[in-house]
């Protein structure tokens, strides 16, 4: 099914998502690097379960959210329950709107070589290493990557008030209105 | 701003249990339409023309999912008409194609159609009579599904196109008859004729002109009906059709091409695309910059205007001759910066077919020919969009979409992915080949060679998968309708192949359809050009089946 030549070019391309990714955790980390950045906002942080305040249920549908936003406290530590109700792979994803389109560009780049199809996720592809321990892998705390009928688990720590989204960067979703806002109460 | 007269929309007592638990005992609309001469006003000039209830374009007909639709139709010309619901899956009687659904509505008399609503999504109507579609009797279908729609808008507009010709279509089809480049504004010229001498060399260009002679056609034959006047919504560009949005608000699009002739290039700069629908259908939601519309087709589309201003809905022809405009804006009479048309294409020898065909039989001349226009314009289309070249096109075809900048993506057949595929993937039981003929020098259009009134009806069986196989042996882009059963386009995409009605087959191309043969009766099948269809690329589709099957529908 893999042939050589999309291997071939799938490592460059994890390269390149990988150094992606690296910059995605400076973001939310950027707080305490005290980043120079200056429209970059903070988003938060991972949490801890044995913090977690309350749980929200968040159901993923074709191509939307159940609920579309969610409401939140600055400081509060959340565990989202994610389902995947749908018939495609969808993700719930934690970020601010650049950073959504930062990863729909490398989400893109992992359908066009294979490792992300409509309806299912090529874990191998994904799990390859890239060298230095990067992979395509969705394990980073601040999102999940669900094929459908799957489900998953976010807990994140809300710092302070911003301009903060969730969202399905699966190729077109966003587009489609599956994002959603996190208002701070 | 266009009255659409609801007699009456009677709806069952409890409706909305009933909805919930069995879509089609819902609701039972009843709609009036009159067929009527009208006066069509484009920048001051009036012009007469024919359309629905006193307008054109028509009404927007809004109808429900699971809908049982009660349409009356009267007809006040002194000629017979006949309204096709394109797109609409429905008992073939219900279809309007008059010798073949039934046989048309006479002066002065109102004519009935009922069907279930058994879809959702956008199409349209229009007169399946003689000329009177492109002399203005078509309007807009919207149907709102039964289920959320796999993607959020705020608001919702009809982006209704057509080329609107101050000649009316019977004069057009005789002067075409008369004179297949009567219309053709682009000829190459003499004076073009002495740069390429200069630059080519005598002898190349000479070569280029014969083969060309030779082929009955020229280089600017990309449209054959030139002179026309693009409308969107009814509104030429100067009269700039308008529609409102509050900024961040998604607004979603629905693109209908009405033209008799006429595709058309579309673009919003400053907007990003997201293409939700092709034909009624939900896609994968892809996003692109620019889209092709053939004639028929449709594509909803969603857009996010963030700013404060105005953005130009842009629609080129795909002959660049002339363009539509449409503005979004937050206020009415506001307006945008409107593009200038890009250079006209011109066809190249792959568009002949050269690049299929016979390879051997093309000398160093023809080789010439390619490599000066087709090079240039693959390396601005494709390359730049840093996609492999659209198979839809031949290589190194004039036609080939090109997007205005670099990086900038086109969307191709092959970007559209069925959202949720209405059937089963399996493999055809038959394939059928119709080549796509004709001679331009006699304005004759044709499939296999033959002409509607030359040839025998294509058979097909109830049940089975017919695998189509277009080979466009023309110079010209063909959509092709199949009435009453859904196309699946082969885009290589298996089971998210994309479920159209009307599919373009581009020159020197060879497009594949699959049809699940679902629908009991007789349909017709032809090229949606208005005067290549009348000039005999049609067919009538007979499907045999059994009695019990005949008024069944499809889940």
């Amino acid at each position: 099914m893999i042939n050589m030549r999309k291997l071939s070019e799938t490592f460059a391309i994890a390269a390149v998502c990988g150094a992606a990714l690296l910059g995605a955790s400076q973001v939310w980390a950027s707080g305490s690097h005290g980043g120079g950045h200056g429209t970059s906002m903070p988003i938060g942080m991972p949490g801890k379960a044995s913090e977690a305040d309350r749980t929200i249920d968040i159901r993923m549908l074709d191509n939307y959210y159940e609920p579309e936003s969610i409401s939140v406290k600055a400081g509060e530590t959340v565990r989202f329950k994610i389902t995947n109700a749908g018939e495609f792979v969808h993700e719930f994803n934690i970020g601010t709107r650049a950073m959504h389109e930062d990863h729909q560009k490398e989400m893109m780049m992992m359908m066009e070589h294979g490792a992300l199809e409509p309806d299912r996720i090529n874990h191998q592809m994904m799990k390859m290493d890239m060298g230095h321990g990067k992979t395509m892998e969705h394990d980073d705390p601040n999102s999940v990557l669900l094929e459908p009928g799957k489900t998953g688990e976010v807990i994140w720590k809300f710092s302070e008030a911003g301009n903060i989204e969730f969202a399905c960067n699966v190729p077109g979703h966003y587009q489609a209105g599956m994002m959603g806002k996190v208002n701070f109460k | 701003m266009k009255h659409l007269y609801l007699r009456e929309k009677a709806r069952c007592a409890f409706a909305m249990a009933i909805l919930l638990s069995s879509p089609l005992a819902a609701e039972a609309g009843v709609y009036d339409l009159t067929v009527d001469n009208v006066t069509i006003d484009i920048d001051g000039i009036q012009k007469n023309g024919i359309g629905y209830n006193g307008a054109s374009p028509g009404p927007v007909l809004r109808f429900q999912e699971g809908e049982n639709v009660t349409i009356n139709v009267t007809n006040n010309l002194d000629e017979a008409t006949s309204i096709h619901w394109h797109g609409l899956i429905l008992p073939f009687q219900q279809d309007g194609v008059p010798t073949i659904s039934f046989d048309g509505i006479k002066p002065g008399e109102t004519f009935t159609y009922r069907f279930p609503i058994v879809q959702s999504g956008t199409y349209w109507f229009h007169s399946h009579s003689g000329f009177q579609e492109p002399d203005g009797a078509y309007g807009a279908i919207v149907i709102e599904p039964n289920k959320r729609e796999p993607f959020r808008f705020d608001r919702d507009y009809v982006v209704q196109l057509t080329d609107n010709h101050p000649h009316r279509g019977s004069r057009i089809m005789r002067n075409l008859k008369m004179m297949p480049d009567y219309y053709n504004r682009q000829q190459q010229t003499l004076g073009e004729f002495f740069d390429d001498a200069a630059k080519k060399g005598f002898g190349a260009t000479i070569d280029d002109r014969m083969a060309w002679g030779n082929m009955r056609m020229m280089p600017a034959d990309i449209e054959d009906l030139q002179g026309f006047t693009p409308l969107m919504n009814g509104r030429s560009a100067t009269q700039n059709w308008t529609g409102l949005f509050k900024p961040g608000e998604r607004v979603r699009l629905r693109f209908i091409n009405s033209s008799a002739m006429t595709y058309f290039d579309i673009r919003i700069p400053g907007l990003k695309i997201t293409v939700v629908n092709a034909d009624g259908n939900n896609v994968q939601p892809v996003r692109v910059d620019e889209f092709r519309i053939a004639v028929a087709e449709t594509y909803d589309v969603i857009v996010q205007p963030e700013e404060d201003k105005a953005y130009t809905i842009f629609a080129a022809s795909m002959g660049r001759s002339a363009f539509g405009r449409g503005t979004l804006a937050p206020r009415e009479g506001m307006a945008a910066a409107v593009p200038v048309l890009e250079n006209r294409p011109l066809l190249t020898m792959a568009d002949m077919g050269m690049a299929h065909g016979d390879m051997a039989g093309m000398d160093h001349s023809n080789m010439k020919g390619m490599d000066h226009s087709n090079m240039k314009g693959m390396d601005h289309s494709n390359m730049s969009s840093g996609a492999k070249p659209d198979p839809f096109y031949a290589p190194g075809s004039g036609l080939a979409p090109k997007t205005t900048d670099n990086g900038r993506k086109f969307l191709s057949y092959t970007d559209l992915k069925a959202q949720k595929p209405l059937y089963k993937h399996r493999k055809a039981t038959r394939e059928i080949e119709l080549r796509l003929t004709g001679n331009m020098e006699r304005y004759i259009w044709s499939i296999n060679g033959k002409k509607y009134q030359d040839d025998e009806e294509i058979r097909l069986k109830l049940g089975e998968r017919v695998r189509f196989k277009f080979v466009n042996e023309t110079m010209m882009s063909h959509p092709m309708h199949l009435h009453g059963m859904w196309t699946i386009l082969d885009t290589g995409a298996g089971k998210w192949n994309p479920i159209k009605h009307t599919v373009s087959v581009a020159p020197g191309t060879t497009v594949y359809t699959e049809t699940e043969v679902d629908a009991p009766g007789q349909w017709a099948f032809h090229c949606h050009l208005s005067y290549h269809a009348a000039s005999g690329m049609f067919r009538r589709i007979v499907v045999e089946g059994p009695e019990t099957a005949q008024l069944e529908v499809k889940e």
